[in-house]
């Protein structure tokens, strides 16, 4: 071969180190061959020669590590695992959500239960609202403190502790529809305050008979629940980063796992069989 | 595709002419090439990348196979399974019809008769 070739052929096996390494071990040198071989015919051209191994490195190349890339990553057992495994994760994150957020939030009732009962068996022992409902005013915006609102049959307020925007705040009617149908309702309450903002509220209602002697009526007992929606808050956070994480090192074991296990050339597998054959003497 | 099922849907232009190749007998990979590239072949001009890569595939596929037969342990003779062999006939059938087809609507000149 002339010095002409010799450097071809030299810069088609640099070429050839660009291939994905488990198709370069199984053809390289069939390739640097087959090269070998068309440098020696002296009916195709240089140029054609030339252009014909341009063209085809420009489109092996990215077809081969495509296909090592859907070869390695795409089989259907790997993507099986990654998808039970991130199922398993996502149910995984999402209890880690809801479980404290569901303890925290029935945790934020506790007081009010207490409240409300107390206050509805003081009512109905005769004792008058006012006297009943403690005379320090919560403004429930700001304070984090527990209040107690007395409320007559017809949802008016008999006597508050509380106050938004210099108001007794009233629940819907329907609130109060349902106390009378349940005897007590538990739920998170938005009363809107005058800049257009709204706080909420964790509060227990509960159906109170004779007030001052026979009256019929309502005791609500509230909590502002900026500090619990701050807890939930950091909850979803952490349960949040938890599965970003579990994602991350599922994709990553995926990777690990399908590239140490990803199957080589078929022509690999055949050298190597022949190979252990010749070894066993079979 | 499944190894040992032939396909149904058109080869491409260079495993076709690998097959056509094949059907003759036992060839090595430049052997393969030069057959490709003449008019019988396809005139396809296939490099070593595009022929190792696509019997890489054909042969798991089922297509083809290496002959185990080596003239220079540096060359790799490969022959057709019955498969590609199948596969074969049914791409070549698949031409003759489109070629009927061609013909019957006058777009190729009829077939002369002898």
């Amino acid at each position: 071969m002339t010095s002409h070739g010799t450097r071809r052929e030299s810069l088609y096996a640099l070429a050839l180190r660009f291939y994905p390494a488990h198709f370069r071990q199984a053809y390289e040198a069939a390739m640097r061959q087959a090269f070998r071989d068309a440098l020696a015919d002296t009916t195709l051209s240089r140029r054609t020669l030339v252009a014909t191994v341009l063209r085809d490195l420009a489109t092996s190349l990215p077809k081969e590590h495509f296909a090592m890339l859907r070869d390695t990553f795409a089989r259907p057992i790997l993507v099986y695992n990654a998808m039970v495994l991130t199922a398993l994760a996502t149910g995984l994150a999402l209890a880690l959500y809801a479980i404290p957020q569901s303890v925290l939030r029935q945790g934020a009732n506790d007081p009010q239960i207490a409240l409300a009962g107390d206050l509805a068996a003081r009512l109905e022992q005769g004792v008058a609202p006012a006297t009943a409902v403690p005379s320090a005013s919560v403004d429930i915006a700001r304070s984090l403190s527990p209040f107690v609102i007395v409320y007559d049959d017809q949802g008016h307020p008999l006597a508050s502790q509380a106050q938004l925007n210099g108001q007794t705040p009233i629940p819907p009617a329907g609130v109060f529809s349902n106390v009378r149908q349940r005897g007590e309702e538990r739920l998170s309450w938005q009363p809107v305050l005058g800049s257009g903002h709204s706080v909420r509220i964790a509060a227990v209602i509960e159906r109170v008979q004779g007030i001052n002697g026979a009256q019929s009526g309502f005791v609500l007992a509230g909590r502002n629940m900026r500090e619990v929606e701050s807890r939930i808050s950091q909850v979803s956070q952490m349960a949040g980063l938890t599965w970003i994480g579990m994602l991350g090192v599922i994709l990553l074991g995926t990777i690990t796992f399908g590239w140490y296990t990803r199957p080589g050339p078929v022509s690999a597998s055949v050298s190597e069989r022949n190979h252990s054959s010749v070894q066993t003497g079979s | 595709m499944e190894i040992g099922i032939a396909p149904t849907t058109p080869l491409s232009p260079a495993v076709f002419a690998i097959l056509l190749s094949l059907a003759q007998g036992d060839k090595h990979g430049y052997h393969i090439m030069k057959d490709a590239r003449t008019a019988e072949g396809g005139s396809v001009q296939m490099g070593p990348g595009t022929l190792y890569g696509s019997l890489d595939r054909m042969m798991r596929d089922g297509l083809v196979e290496e002959s185990g037969f080596s003239d220079d342990e540096r060359r790799r003779y490969y022959r057709l399974t019955a498969v590609g062999d199948a596969a074969l006939a049914g791409e070549l059938g698949r031409l003759a019809k489109t070629i009927a087809t061609a013909r019957a609507l006058g777009l190729l000149p009829q077939r002369g008769r002898s």
